[in-house]
């Protein structure tokens, strides 16, 4: 099969449609603390004119063989606990979605100026602006597939489970270097911060499983279903 | 003035900053703690006697129930906020000696790794908890650590990391701190590190949240 082109996405903030219980739940406000409502608005309405969430994909060939994936001519080790979720699998998408340097250029300035809570916030708002940004950028592959015939799982990244952050270099060598301004540290941090990289499988025969807490050992994550702690 | 201390505690565990703060929505209109702290510092009340008996008291509590899962980091960012208020009239008797703290506390996150916001709550709690912190920020080298805690002796030292790509830094920086001074006390802490990994680096502490940095202090102070 022949490598399709990258793909890339540019998203104005107004399409990530997010909401103030959104950023609440994930931040785990409680009831009893004051409205951040207009401060949110405001700070949404400020990022309109500058953020730059973007991201983008590449498709390349791809099979499971036990607890590795092979993409390519890259191997990754993601350990069973992934590649089950792959199986079936004969394309990958590998992904890279960002949130943009501002919004935590932001989070720290209020931060440092002695606004915690506003810092955490905004913090806290990035998380949620680059997992909408990927998902706006999932729902228009998975269309894009379903016209091919063909199904997407859920996207998971070097990290989940017993898949190695390491692996973070892999993923990147399908990438020109600075993809959407995203660059990757010898500590395979990426920066900005709010970004996400991963893999989506694609098949005629592979699953979506509407949640896969259970599965993943990340007990700290910020989206982790509850039901799973 | 025991009540004053009393109400002072209270502010810092439910976050009530000052008179026109909205928060906690019960004290509405009332004094919060950057009032109160000025109050018993005009009504002769020694610095230190705030710090322990009104500001200590009510960030342990806070400590206690964020590590029981009662409050959450918004509630915590409020405390400290309201303690922060409080301490700002505190910090002339602490600058110019007439008061002392319980100790000082060095902290950073480790070289490679740039995350923050567990690292700045354990400084809060700490701070809080009668201690004074020297934020190194992120992306700290052994050597950063070590050149300050030299300045400061009797220091000790906490290590935070997020990914698990840089526990091995993590392992480096304690290694090159014990080789350079081996009583250095060095407390670690983190999503990705645990008790053995703590006791395989040669740490002293391991702490899965920040009532317990400061139970660890506590326990050197005493």
């Amino acid at each position: 099969m022949q490598k399709e082109k990258i793909k890339h996405y540019q998203i104005p903030i107004r399409d990530l449609d997010i909401s103030m219980s959104d950023v609440e739940e994930i931040a785990h406000m409680g009831d009893d603390m004051p409205s951040y409502q207009a401060f949110l608005d405001e700070e949404l309405k400020q990022l309109e004119g500058v953020a730059s969430v973007q991201g983008g994909y590449s498709i390349e060939d791809a099979c499971v063989k036990g607890d590795h994936l092979l993409v390519g001519e890259v191997e990754f080790i993601t350990g069973k606990a992934v590649s089950h979720h792959y199986r079936n699998m004969n394309r990958a998408v590998v992904f890279i979605c960002t949130a943009g340097e501002e919004i935590s250029n932001r989070s720290k300035a209020l931060t440092e100026q002695g606004e915690l809570v506003e810092g955490y916030l905004l913090d806290v708002l990035g998380s949620v602006m680059v997992e909408k940004a990927m998902d706006i950028i999932q729902d228009a592959l998975q269309n894009d597939m379903a016209e091919q015939g063909l199904k997407i799982t859920n996207r998971y990244s070097p990290g989940y489970c017993d898949w190695n952050v390491n692996e973070q270099k892999e993923l990147f060598s399908f990438f020109p270097e600075q993809f959407c301004k995203v660059s990757l540290s010898e500590s395979c941090l990426m920066n900005p911060v709010k970004t996400v990289s991963g893999i989506i499988g694609v098949g005629e025969n592979v699953k979506f499983h509407k949640h896969v807490c259970h599965a993943c050992s990340s007990v700290n994550c910020l989206y982790r279903n509850e039901n799973n702690k | 003035m025991n009540e004053l201390l009393e109400k002072l505690a209270y502010c810092v565990e439910f976050g009530k900053i000052n008179k026109v703060s909205p928060f906690p929505p019960n004290m509405k209109d009332q004094d919060g703690a950057d009032e109160i702290a000025k109050q018993l510092l005009d009504g002769g009340v020694p610095a230190t006697d705030i710090l322990m008996k009104g500001l200590m008291p009510g960030m342990e509590k806070v400590g206690v129930k964020f590590r029981e899962n009662k409050v959450f980091v918004p509630q915590v960012l409020m405390s400290a906020k309201s303690m922060s208020a409080a301490l700002d009239h505190l910090r002339p008797y602490f600058q110019s000696g007439e008061a002392e703290r319980k100790g000082i506390f060095i902290i950073g996150t480790v070289e490679g790794d740039l995350h923050d916001i567990g690292k700045n709550l354990v400084a809060m709690m700490v701070e809080g908890n009668g201690y004074e912190v020297i934020d190194l920020g992120t992306d700290v080298k052994a050597e950063q650590f070590i050149e300050t805690a030299e300045k400061n002796p009797g220091s000790v030292i906490g290590l935070s990391a997020l990914l698990t790509t840089t526990m091995g830094n993590m392992e480096k920086i304690v290694a090159t701190i014990k080789e350079k001074n081996a009583d250095l006390k060095v407390c670690i802490g983190g999503a990705p590190v645990n008790q053995d990994f703590c006791e395989k680096i040669g740490a002293d502490s391991y702490n899965p949240d920040p009532q317990g940095v400061v139970e660890f202090l506590n326990a050197l102070a005493s």
